[in-house]
């Protein structure tokens, strides 16, 4: 109990029992790693093949949610880059894959790591530098800019493709077990899903994650308290454009397909209507927010297709009205969100409060 | 060695003149108190030490080290904690995350990263908050507490990180004669290990906790002294009757 | 997302909704599940239908072309379904909208080859949704793909089999014949993105070789319409022949600017190798006049076959809209596709990849529109014929016609 709650930073007085956020976090990855055994029992063999590789989309998408909600919800920077470094990484991998004909797994998803967080310490560099703190405007504009800059070069480039982008016809390959669409992939996603939630979520209920909750509530003031604030800020983008950077190298080889529009700007919208509507600064949020919107457009978009899209928009208006914390704020206590930072060790007093 | 020394400080915003060669010296183990009536430059003043604001000309040296221009964040870890003027504690955290992110700030992000420390700092949270006398209070959360208890807060979590200067800006604003009192006595006892810098209005609250007061008048220092030089000065007695 | 929510402003546009209640009208569709659009046999066999999925954009910026594609499919089937179907057995055609948006696409084709377990898919339009479409189609579905559309060239992918013009076979006839009725001084304007390159790269050397020479070539953004630079220079050279793969939107304004600056006036000759019938309505007659472009087929053609294709369509779909079944929309390559593959299934005798593929290699129709085509073996493109049409006055004159060209393609 002990590690498990110190992990999910369990809400002071529920001791023993597990906090509502660590108990709908449990359920999703649960799901999510049931999911292909219960599909197999429910479904045709067709069907049930059809909606796994539909959810291993969905999977490495999470990832590119997660990464905004780390620049936003944690770092508090408001990034329309995120597409850049997803993209990016997709476009490096897929190119390599043309041209060099790489496809093992140890090359490529290091690369793609790497490419997201390259440029996302690159990003990171221009806004942050100088002792002022950038403000939200010049952060989203920076990053809008960078994004569109980025998809007008690839469109522009033959080498990249241009406007067809760039095919990966082969399959990711661990030693020489080639991995398609399906059961593998499906497991691989989850199990990068998974570790990489854990990271953050340990981190974020860290001393550190303490820092950046005070940070993201009075940014000036924790300066004064003699933390280095635009370095911890780097530190977390740089963070999200490698988690970024990762789910694009897997994109790229489970779609098949890597073009302009994946790093510009309309896609790095995507990423904040994920995590809007999931519930911002809650890691599960995104995760949330992703499966809804992308289970909601493959089912409703045959019956809907002109309109679903202005119902999603109406949708998330509704939703920052009057629930700015999206979806998980329904469910889920401001204080439960941010989490306590205490220590519950062994001769920890039980507070007054007995509740 | 003085422990802060202010050489001559200017700043002004456009035409006006906050402040117009400032002298002040803060000795260790020292309270010392500023007053001034309204726009004397007290809280530039103590922004410019805080690194809040940068003067215009002027040395300022702390423990034997030139700080004019350095940045607030390393002014903290060399050992100046500031409470600011309006209350700006971690609402949305509880009582006890508040100490704790001040106390903390010692250590490498990566440090906390692997909160090493959370177990070791815990007992010295505690004892902080036993000494404001908000203990109990612990896992409440900042907002809830009431404007008094707040402002102990901050005090407590100016005090955690164990600074060598603490300079406060009217810490007592808002509160009862009740608290007040209690502020007083809450920070007596930090004389041995903290020097104090304290902007006030509550002349009586500065008499009684200062070693040493200086007076600021539009800008510049009017007088300087014991609590009973001053309150015999005729200067600062002519300043205070025609405006305050 | 903005290609959704243009797809209004398209001329002609037809909106899924009132597809679905014109192929409900006709022939009883019917949504399964997840809504892929079936069109279920009328008869069985006992090994099942055939079912062939039709994967193209049916919104959007590029419904001009996906929606004869879709039609034109339909209608084949029909005809072959009416003859007795494919090895006694009735095809059934699976539709997709991939709505000119590539992200969208891959899901909805991979519903085709994984769900449906299609055997085989026929679509795409533009290069890029080729690009998405094709990975998952021939490689991880292992299933065959015949893409319909005039393009660049340079697919040779396996399993993946071109019945749309190449550059070759657009340049092959036309080039020569500009020299001779227009000039030998050539300019290249053009869109910046990868067909206009490579196609320039072909028309190039075409032009070079029979003793031309190109003055100008230049590249712009999609979305400029303003030309006077271009315009300027284009009389200032004294430019022959334009080969324009300038597009919409900024196809319109150029050949105004063009027309008056007085290139036309001048004796200059315009020429531009996706023109069809449909283009014939971006800009006024006097402004196109004498425009050529070379095609696998034109409405107006003296063919037979064709002739009684386009009336076929046209009694199914002309009543609704003024979408046309023309050679820049793809629904001729489609056609062409849909009965080479049924020869190749044919001579198979069988509905497996390999077995098609084999057969599809060499695959020959007597009858398309424009007339016969045949695969090359080896390079996954066909011989077609191909009519070089001017226009005039607003409609296309055929002025040449040259007889199963080379696609030159993959050798």
């Amino acid at each position: 109990m002990t590690l498990l709650n110190r992990v999910a930073g369990a809400h002071p007085g529920t001791s023993g029992r597990l906090s509502r956020l660590l108990a709908i976090e449990l359920v999703v990855f649960v799901l999510f790693a049931l999911m292909p055994l219960l599909l197999g029992l429910v479904w045709s063999e067709d069907d049930s093949f059809f909606w796994i590789v539909f959810t291993t989309k969905v999977l490495i998408l999470c990832l590119f949610g997660l990464s905004f909600d780390l620049a936003w919800g944690y770092a508090g920077l408001m990034s329309f880059g995120q597409a850049l470094f997803f993209g990016g990484a997709a476009y490096a991998v897929a190119v390599m894959s043309r041209d060099l004909d790489i496809s093992s797994i140890f090359i490529v998803l290091p690369v793609a790591v790497a490419v997201g967080l390259v440029l996302a310490i690159l990003l990171a560099a221009f806004l942050l530098t100088g002792s002022r703190t950038p403000s939200i405007i010049f952060v989203a504009f920076g990053t809008l800019t960078g994004s569109f800059a980025a998809e007008r070069l690839a469109r522009a480039w033959y080498y990249l493709g241009g406007q067809n982008g760039v095919s990966v016809t082969k399959a990711l390959t661990i030693g020489d077990m080639p991995l398609y669409e399906g059961v593998g992939f499906y497991y691989l996603a989850f199990g990068f899903l998974v570790v990489v939630y854990i990271g953050c979520r340990f981190l974020v209920r860290s001393q550190f994650g303490l820092l950046l909750a005070g940070i993201r509530e009075r940014e000036e003031r924790v300066a004064f308290l003699g933390y280095q604030v635009q370095l911890t800020r780097a530190i977390i983008f740089a963070l999200s454009g490698a988690i970024a950077g990762l789910g694009g190298g897997l994109y790229a080889f489970h779609e098949g397909f890597v073009w302009p529009a994946l790093m510009g700007p309309i896609y790095s919208t995507q990423a904040m209507l994920y995590v809007m509507l999931g519930g911002v600064s809650t890691l599960i949020g995104p995760v949330i927010g992703v499966t809804a919107i992308e289970f909601a457009t493959i089912i409703l978009i045959d019956y809907l297709r002109d309109f679903w899209i202005i119902i999603l928009g109406v949708l998330l208006l509704l939703v920052i009205m009057f629930r700015r914390t999206g979806l998980l704020g329904m469910l889920v206590s401001e204080r439960e969100r941010i989490g306590s930072f205490r220590w519950r060790g062994a001769n920890h007093k039980s507070d007054s409060r007995g509740d | 060695m003085a422990l802060l020394e202010v050489k001559g400080a200017r700043k002004s915003y456009g035409r006006l003149n906050a402040l117009d060669t400032v002298n002040l010296v803060v000795e260790s183990r020292e309270f010392h108190g500023l007053i001034g009536p309204n726009g004397s430059g007290k809280s530039t003043l103590l922004k410019c030490i805080a690194g809040a604001e940068y003067p215009d000309e002027g040395t300022l040296t702390f423990l034997d080290e030139d700080i004019s221009t350095t940045p607030p964040a390393v002014r903290a870890r060399r050992g100046m904690s500031l409470k600011f003027q309006i209350t700006s504690v971690f609402n949305l955290l509880s009582v006890y995350d508040n100490i704790l992110l001040s106390i903390q700030a010692a250590h490498s992000l990566w440090h906390l990263a692997g909160s090493r420390s959370r177990r070791v700092l815990h007992s010295q949270v505690m004892d902080i908050l036993s000494e404001f006398r908000i203990e109990s209070r612990a896992d409440d959360l900042a907002g809830e507490l009431s404007h008094g208890e707040q402002q102990w807060l901050e005090i407590a979590m100016a005090l955690a990180p164990r600074p060598r200067l603490l300079l406060l800006d009217e810490p007592t604003a808002g509160m009862s004669p009740e608290e007040r009192r209690v502020t007083g006595d809450l920070l007596r006892p930090i004389k041995e290990r903290c020097s104090m810098l304290i902007v006030e209005h509550d002349l009586d609250f500065i008499k009684d906790l200062s070693d040493v007061i200086t007076v600021l008048d539009q800008g510049r220092v009017l007088d300087n002294g014991t609590p009973e030089q001053i309150e015999a000065s005729e200067r600062v007695k002519e300043v205070y009757v025609t405006r305050v | 997302m903005s290609n959704l929510i243009k797809n209004n402003q398209t001329k002609g546009q037809l909106t899924r909704r009132s597809l679905l209640q014109s192929a409900m009208w006709m022939s009883g569709a019917v949504a399964t599940g997840l809504g892929s659009w079936v069109f279920p046999a009328k008869w069985s066999h006992a090994a099942g239908p055939i079912k062939v999925g039709i994967a193209t954009d049916l919104t959007g910026a590029i419904s001009f072309g996906g929606i004869p594609c879709s039609r034109i499919a339909k209608l084949a089937i029909d005809q072959i379904n009416a003859d007795g179907g494919l090895l006694g057995r009735p095809l059934e055609m699976y539709l997709e909208d991939t709505a000119s948006n590539e992200q969208i696409a891959v899901g909805v084709v991979r519903k085709l080859v994984q769900r449906e377990r299609v055997d085989v898919v026929l679509g795409g339009i533009t290069s890029s949704m080729r690009n998405a479409i094709k990975g998952i189609i021939v490689g991880r579905g292992r299933t065959l793909y015949i893409y319909p559309q005039l393009y660049e060239g340079r697919e040779c992918t396996p399993y993946l089999f071109n019945t749309g013009p190449t550059p070759a076979q657009q340049c092959d006839k036309l080039i020569p014949w500009l020299i001779a009725n227009g000039g030998k001084r050539f300019a290249l304007p053009s869109a910046n993105y990868v067909w206009p390159h490579v196609l320039n790269e072909y028309a190039r050397k075409s032009i070079e070789e029979n003793g031309g020479e190109v003055v100008m070539e230049e590249y712009y953004p999609l979305d400029q319409v303003e030309y006077g630079a271009t315009v300027k220079r284009i009389m200032d050279e004294k430019i022959d022949v334009v080969f324009n793969t300038v597009i919409p939107p900024g196809l319109g304004p150029f050949i105004k600017q063009l027309y008056e600056a007085g290139f036309l006036k001048r004796g200059g000759r315009l020429s531009c190798v996706y023109y069809d019938e449909n283009a014939l309505n971006f800009n006024t007659p006097q402004e196109m006049e004498g425009l050529a472009s070379c095609l696998d087929y034109f409405q107006n053609i003296e063919d037979p076959f064709s002739s009684e294709l386009q009336a076929a369509y046209q009694k199914r779909h002309a009543h609704k809209d003024k979408v046309l079944f023309s050679a820049g929309s793809g629904s001729t390559g489609m056609y062409r596709g849909v009965k080479l593959w049924e020869a190749a299934v044919k001579e198979a005798g069988a509905v497996d990849r390999d077995s098609v593929a084999a057969a599809m290699d060499h695959a020959k129709i007597a009858n398309g529109p424009g007339g016969p085509s045949e695969m090359l073996p080896g390079t996954y493109h066909c011989q077609m014929n191909m009519y070089i049409a001017v226009a005039k006055g607003g409609k296309y004159e055929i002025v040449s016609k040259a007889d199963q060209v080379d696609p030159k393609e993959c050798g």
